[in-house]
């Protein structure tokens, strides 16, 4: 018994680890700054780019993801600075916008590197409990999910930067007014959200092929996570809603396959937010109307 | 009759007055007298130029007149033409056989339509979560297909094909006349004019009208009696019944369609062309469909592989720069206007609207 319910939990884990990876720096930029990055999956892919470069040099695979992180922070300030804060307030427009980024990095990814990057392998090896073994790099991934989970309530509750960022978040003429430069807190949140996904592109590196459209896998789970998410409320949206699609991921996938997985993420999103239309994080503001956000 | 003439005429659209339809006229009969100076392989270029513009009409209507915007309009072209693939070529030895796929693709790009859109637009979702969802849907059903290799997917005696795509779908066939070369170029020009004037009557008519109250101003037009939800819904299957038009020429063009139809890079296409035009001109999203189908294949049959970043650079210009779009500025600049030999009389031009 213990072994099968062992098996069935890492797999809700891993799960659940992929889709809050895939969305996390999605959901960070949505809820601060109303913006869809539609080149989320590039950023994810310029990750895994920036960590297999770095771990072909010989920098050890851990230091690798923490220069992915600032590599694509960087790129995102700088993305920013030159296109993104033209579009504030402007949904489409940035939705469409950061499209067209979309298709000139992954394709100007293929022209300048080729169609493939050296693999990264995956670290750690392998556990058995009973008849079923678990990968350790996995069950690392599930863990360095809960502490950035953890980190992330940690800068936006007790620093000065996150207190500024939501007010920012709350009302941004009325920060403005009290002297905060919400231009800069968009900038490092843009730098925030791009380096998430940098990070998360280069820790799902080992288990997928480095490649310029890899960012297409990300699209789907990311941006449905996102949906059923909502922007009420960034941290426990992306936990809340990671959480209830793996339960519903997991059995289907295991019965069906991969894709019917992924297909039935879909469907519930389209159910969710037929009831929830703001989605999940709304749920907790309605039920705490005076503590919400 | 003289109503519909008004509407056609009417000032949703760049251009107006006489001057300016003999201009279509003489357009129109430019490319009516195409092929009689035009190789088959140049006609059929052509047309392929031209087979898009119903989908990117469709789009210009959705987003540019109502103010959603769709990513996945290329999921309603391909179920168009998956369904046109399996009806017609089941039924190809009936004399009926080929019309009954059309009409069967059309109604199945309406009907799935009309499903999908219930969902998100009964909901009453923030602006953003239409166009992410109708992209994934397009993933979905474009992974969907590529998993479909093998006899056992198979629709009578159609086989779906995985990757490579069904092949040998058979041309349209209606009487005694088969539409290949010059014969579906014909059809091709001509479907095409058709869509554009039936949807600038729409536009100038009352339910076009509606549809701007409702970019305008959600809750105000909510408050003045119309259903929104209902009014989304309705723009939504009509400009997919439009992508799907363009999925049933599409698959006569070349008699196959594979996946990446469907795929992450051909669903940017019409965004493209639409943004690039200007979104709330139907006479300038034509053009630049018909221009950028030229440009992207002029570059990639030269086996130039940046096709996609020039014009992803050029969509990120456009929204940087002229957020109108390109034709739309050119048409509504004074000093140009001052030029044309007609008068527009569109209305004040309203850069950035509809976001």
């Amino acid at each position: 018994m213990l072994p099968e319910l062992t098996s069935v939990l890492y797999q809700f884990g891993t799960n659940a680890a992929f889709l809050l990876l895939s969305a996390l720096g999605l959901i960070v930029i949505l809820g601060m700054m109303n913006i869809i990055n539609l080149a989320h999956g590039e950023f994810m892919m310029l990750g895994a780019y920036a960590a297999s470069f770095a771990v072909h040099r010989g920098i050890p695979f851990p230091l690798a993801i923490i220069a992915a992180f600032f590599a694509t922070g960087l790129f995102g300030i700088v993305l920013e600075r030159l296109v993104i804060r033209r579009f504030y307030g402007r949904e489409l427009g940035a939705l469409v916008t950061t499209w067209g980024i979309s298709l000139i990095l992954a394709q100007g990814a293929l022209l300048l590197f080729g169609p493939y990057m050296p693999p990264i392998p995956i670290p750690g090896g392998a556990v058995s409990v009973g008849v079923y073994s678990f990968s350790v790099y996995w069950l690392i991934l599930i863990g360095i999910c809960v502490v950035l989970v953890a980190g992330l309530t940690l800068v936006y509750r007790a620093t000065p930067f996150g207190l500024q960022a939501r007010a920012t978040m709350q009302n941004p003429t009325i920060a403005r007014s009290l002297g905060i430069r919400t231009g800069r807190i968009y900038m490092l949140t843009f730098g925030l959200g791009a380096g998430l996904a940098g990070l998360s592109g280069a820790l799902l590196a080992p288990t997928t092929s480095i490649a310029p459209y890899m960012g297409q896998q990300f699209v789907a789970p990311a941006f449905i996570t996102v949906v059923v998410g909502g922007g009420a409320n960034v941290i426990a949206g992306a936990v809340g809603s990671s959480t209830f699609l793996s339960l519903i991921e997991t059995p289907v996938s295991l019965a069906l396959g991969t894709f019917y997985g992924t297909m039935a993420l879909l469907v519930m999103a389209l159910l969710i937010i037929r009831v929830l239309p703001a989605g999940i994080s709304s749920l907790g503001a309605r039920l705490r109307p005076a503590i919400a956000r | 009759m003289m109503r519909l003439l008004r509407l056609l005429n009417g000032p949703h659209d760049l251009g107006q007055g006489r001057a300016f339809w003999s201009g279509m006229a003489l357009l129109a009969a430019a490319f009516l007298a195409y092929p009689a100076i035009a190789s088959s392989f140049a006609a059929s270029n052509v047309a392929y130029y031209l087979l898009n513009i119903p989908m990117a009409l469709g789009l210009s209507l959705l987003w540019g007149y109502g103010g959603v915007l769709s990513f996945g309009q290329v999921a309603f072209y391909g179920i168009a033409g998956y369904t046109y693939g399996i009806v017609a070529g089941n039924f190809q030895d009936f004399a009926w056989g080929t019309a009954a796929g059309a009409v069967a693709a059309l109604l199945a790009a309406g009907l799935s339509a009309a499903a999908f859109g219930y969902f998100v637009f009964y909901a009453r979702v923030a602006a953003w979560i239409v166009p992410i969802l109708t992209l994934v849907l397009a993933l979905l059903l474009s992974t969907f297909l590529g998993l479909t290799a093998g006899y056992q997917w198979r629709v009578g005696g159609i086989q779906l094909g995985g990757y490579n795509g069904m092949t040998g779908i058979p041309a349209l066939q209606i009487g005694g006349v088969t539409f290949q070369d010059y014969a579906f170029f014909y059809l091709v020009a001509v479907v095409v004019a058709a869509c554009y004037i039936a949807l600038r009557v729409w536009v100038n008519a009352h339910r076009g009208q509606v549809l701007m109250a409702i970019r305008e101003d959600v809750l105000r037009t909510e408050l003045l009696g119309y259903d929104v939800r209902l009014e989304q819904l309705r723009a939504f299957v009509l400009a997919s019944v439009l992508a799907g038009v363009s999925g049933l020429l599409y698959v006569q063009w070349g008699n196959y369609i594979t996946p990446s139809a469907i795929g992450l890079q051909q669903a940017a296409l019409p965004v493209i062309w639409v943004a690039v035009g200007g979104r709330d001109s139907l006479l300038a999203v034509a053009i630049s469909t018909f221009l950028l189908n030229q440009l992207s294949y002029v570059l990639s049959s030269s086996g130039n592989q940046s096709a996609l970043v020039i014009v992803g650079g050029l969509l990120v210009a456009v929204m940087m720069f002229a957020p109108e779009g390109i034709i739309v500025g050119l048409g509504r600049a004074r000093w140009l206007r001052a030029l044309a030999p007609w008068r527009s009389a569109v209305g004040p031009g309203r850069p950035g609207h509809g976001e």
